[in-house]
């Protein structure tokens, strides 16, 4: 207890000063949001065209599928938001040597990796995700209870943890091979498969998001529950399940690649 | 306060071949190369020892200093920093240490000094009342209020090393590494940072561990010094043992009157050795007549007397041979007996 | 199997160090790019399912299949970024620089651009390309393109990257007003996505919105080569579709020397 408590007082106070450091140029940081929200926008214009020429998509209205494109973007928005450094850390941080710091200081890793950035720029996803739910929310497409809606905040903290996971993991490879931000990248695209139904894809395909870079559990099968009534509350809590072991896998190659790292200048 | 023992570190790569032919060979082969960039070094520290850690480039320096501090996971051996072993429990080591690469800065580079170290004293749970305390002796000693608001890329080099001086010693650690704390520096500040490293050393009794190329941080500061070349330690003692066994040599310069005696001197056979024991050189110039000789051999007063016999001599200067010189022998030809 | 995991592991990772190293990179990126291509066509294909007419937006479903490859490979070749260089070298202060020499600024980015096309076409799109191909003769059952078309299609191509480059040109120079340009490229690239056609056909938009795209240079750079390729365009209509891409040509090579005559005025007031 007393450490979670110092912990979330020194995030407070590594965040506080990034963001000073950043707040200098609003226009910058209006452009990252818009630039965001923008390219999900897109998407959702896609699917409005299409359904000009189609009914449904095998079985799925057009506000049900604009209701899992923007469940998806919540999840990934509060990630993107948190956990944006973890880039660098694939890219950048571990091959020139700056990870020392890190390693000298009495502080959880993971917590400083994260907490020396936050990336504004997901409140385009966040802003996307939000204004998706609350539209569905109004049309009534989602089934509205108790239940329901508990379930709905568990999913999207599993979710967000679903991406954390899948990333730290991606860059933790850095640890042996200086740079692993190209499988980073190649990972988190397959995000993308998440937005629509999986059904649409080729097995092999709907195997790989499920069970091995699970992002089917982020978005499309989690929304299937809040979207048709009498699905089972049990998916919410596979998602859950899910998302806990790809974090000990994540965290558990993380901290060996701890003790892997070999600075710079060897 | 330190006991490395029998630590080792290899760096494993995999192998190359030249060329395109190699390129292909090398999809075929995992033939891997490893580097033992420490190989079985041990020693102990005591509590408020100031030691130097001196090699060439690429001996295996900074290598053993980031096993000590944890950044580094030793590959065979074990070390152990005021009872605790920075690899397995980095967290409580990193309380206890102090760092400073002269390299690459700790502190926030876009943020004023003042705010780093309200950070750090944050990070390292620094209570108020030794915070203030802590503070009003470093800026005493490091002179930080002429910097302290301002941004730290802002700084100068020597204000940016005293700034990361201070920081490293805002928890009061029990150790303080440094590596080339005064590399770049001009030999003003250099001497301030070397002062400064004393009065810490004597205040608080913080071990030293300091690597550097620059002797002068050397005598300036360490009783005691560590040499390792090529991963191994080839030394370990202190500065005046070191000096004693390899700065036997002294050299005696004295200006002289009448030049034109000189020819007629012969001073190896006065003193009765043999031409390669004992060096003797005349700046015609200056008038002055440079001897140089192995102390064990012949006595400072041997040389005086026999040349004052012969000519009138002006001025006596007499030189112990520099430490940069012993240190470089010993990195050309290793530790002799 | 653990044992040959662990023999053949290091084989894997040691070859992946070194082309990351080198090309490596590049490919991965590519790889992430067909990931867009692969989950159109699995989008259409779920469309085209659920659709009780065979033709949608003026194709049926096997071209479709061609329509989503050859978008992706038009798009690939075509949109060759200058944007990124030119806010560089304002921030950076290089265009001043630039100002001094006797070579022709836009003109040298442009050339840079041919070479990074060439490779980009030789690299990855001739293969994709290749395998449209060969997956259109056998599994669809539709006949091989003809030269003609594939000669029209090269031609087209020029132009559209011309088009996008000369576009581009004219978007980099919003680096002299904001240093900020990742945003405005991200914007800038999910707009071009959805108007050039990559991401769905124009012919899929309302007639009106089509109407006003006719009026935009933004079909040109993808749509356009790529219905040419289909061969959906002949006679006088793949004259005009051709005339229609030479005259962007001209219209964006015009503003970008005029923004740039305005632009750089400035900075020569500045003293930049």
């Amino acid at each position: 207890m007393h450490t979670c408590k110092r912990y979330l007082r020194l995030y407070r106070v590594l965040v506080t000063q990034f963001l000073k450091t950043i707040m200098q140029s609003k226009v910058d940081f209006l452009m990252g949001l818009f630039g965001f929200f923008f390219s999900q926008i897109i998407g959702i214009a896609f699917l409005y065209l299409v359904f000009q020429k189609i009914p449904s998509l095998q079985g799925w209205t057009l506000d049900q599928l604009i209701f899992i494109y923007g469940f998806a973007q919540i999840p990934r928005g509060i990630d993107h938001l948190f956990t944006d450094n973890i880039w660098m850390v694939a890219w950048r941080i571990v091959l020139n040597g700056d990870f020392d710091r890190y390693m000298l200081r009495p502080m959880n890793i993971f917590f400083q990796v994260i907490a020396e950035k936050l990336q504004p720029d997901a409140l385009g996803e966040l802003l996307v995700g939000t204004i998706l739910v609350v539209r569905s929310l109004m049309k009534g497409v989602v089934v509205i209870d108790g239940q329901h809606i508990a379930l709905f905040f568990v999913s999207i903290f599993a979710g967000a943890l679903i991406y954390t996971s899948i990333k730290l993991f991606f860059a933790a490879l850095a640890f042996w091979l200086k740079i692993s931000g190209p499988f980073l990248q190649v990972a988190y695209q397959m995000s993308d498969f998440a937005k629509y139904p999986t059904e649409i894809y080729a097995k092999g395909v709907r195997f790989l998001i499920t069970w091995v870079i699970p992002f089917a559990f982020v978005a499309y099968l989690p929304a299937s529950f809040f979207l048709k009534e009498g699905t089972s509350a049990w998916m919410i809590g596979i998602e859950c399940v899910i998302s806990i072991l790809f974090w000990c896998i994540a965290y558990a190659v993380f901290d060996r690649g701890t003790h892997a790292y070999e600075s710079a200048g060897n | 306060m330190i006991k490395v023992d029998h630590i080792s570190k290899d760096f494993i790569s995999p192998k190359k071949y030249p060329g395109l032919r190699g390129a292909v060979k090398g999809l075929f082969s995992s033939e891997k190369v490893v580097k033992t960039a420490v190989d079985d070094i041990s020693f102990t520290i005591d509590t408020g020892e100031i030691v130097g850690y001196i090699g060439s480039n690429g001996a295996g320096k900074s290598t053993t200093i980031k096993m000590m501090t944890g950044i580094l996971t030793p590959t065979r051996g074990e070390c152990l920093v005021a009872g605790i072993d920075p690899s397995r429990h980095r967290k409580e080591n990193a309380q206890n240490i102090g760092v400073v690469f002269g390299q690459r800065t700790q502190l926030w580079w876009d943020l004023p000094l003042s705010e780093s170290f309200t950070i750090l004293k944050e990070i390292y749970n620094v209570s108020d009342e030794n915070y203030a305390e802590r503070m009003e002796f470093l800026n005493r000693v490091l002179e930080l209020p002429d910097f302290f608001d301002r941004p730290v890329r802002t700084l100068s080099l020597g204000q940016r090393m005293r700034a990361d001086l201070g920081a490293a010693l805002l928890h009061n650690p029990k150790v303080l590494y440094l590596d080339e704390p005064t590399i770049g520096l001009d030999l003003v500040v250099k001497d301030n940072i070397r002062k400064a490293i004393r009065e810490i050393n004597e205040k608080y009794q913080t071990t030293v561990i300091l690597t550097t190329h620059d002797i002068g941080d050397i005598e300036e500061l360490c009783s005691r010094i560590i040499i390792i070349d090529e991963g191994k330690k080839i030394y370990d003692g202190s500065l005046n043992d070191l000096k004693d066994k390899y700065g036997t040599k002294r050299k005696v310069s004295m200006e002289i009157k009448q030049p034109e005696k000189i020819k007629k001197l012969s001073l190896t056979e006065i003193l009765g050795v043999k031409k390669e024991e004992c060096d003797v050189e005349f700046d015609k110039e200056k008038n002055m007549l440079c001897v140089t000789f192995d102390k064990h051999k012949i006595q400072v007063p041997q040389v005086l007397t026999a040349v004052m016999d012969a000519v009138e001599v002006k001025d006596v200067q007499i030189q112990e041979t520099e430490l940069a010189e012993i240190v470089k022998e010993i990195y050309n030809h290793g530790v002799t007996a | 199997m653990r044992k040959s995991l662990r023999v053949y592991l290091p084989f894997a990772s040691n070859e992946l160090k070194r082309q990351l190293a080198y090309k490596g990179a590049f490919y991965l990126f590519i790889l992430v790019n067909m990931f867009g291509a692969f989950i159109n066509y699995y989008l259409w294909m779920a469309i085209y399912g659920s659709s009780d007419q065979a033709i949608l937006g003026g194709l049926t479903r096997n071209e479709m299949i061609v329509y989503v490859f050859m978008s992706y490979v038009t798009s690939s070749v075509v949109s060759i970024s200058i944007a990124s260089t030119v806010s560089d070298d304002v921030v950076k202060g290089t265009v001043a620089m630039n100002l001094i020499k006797p070579i022709d600024y836009r003109l040298s980015l442009i050339s840079q651009a041919v070479g990074n096309m060439i490779y980009r076409f030789l690299v990855p799109a001739v293969f994709i390309w290749t395998g449209v191909e060969i997956y259109k003769a056998r599994a669809l059952g539709l006949p091989i393109v003809s030269i003609w078309n594939i000669l029209l299609y090269l031609l087209s191509c020029i132009m559209s990257f011309l088009i996008y480059v000369l576009f581009d040109f004219c978007f980099g120079m919003i680096a002299f007003f904001t240093t900020y340009i990742f945003g405005m490229q991200m914007i800038k690239n999910a707009l071009l996505g959805f108007l050039t056609g990559q991401l769905i056909p124009i012919s899929f938009f309302p007639e009106v919105m089509q109407r006003v795209f006719d009026f935009l240079p933004f079909s040109s750079m993808v749509y356009t080569p790529v219905m040419i390729y289909l061969g959906k365009y002949s006679g006088e209509k793949l004259g005009f579709m051709l005339c229609r891409q030479a005259v962007w040509i001209i219209l964006l090579y015009g503003a970008g020397s005029l923004i740039w005559k305005k632009v750089t005025k400035k900075l020569v007031v500045l003293g930049g």
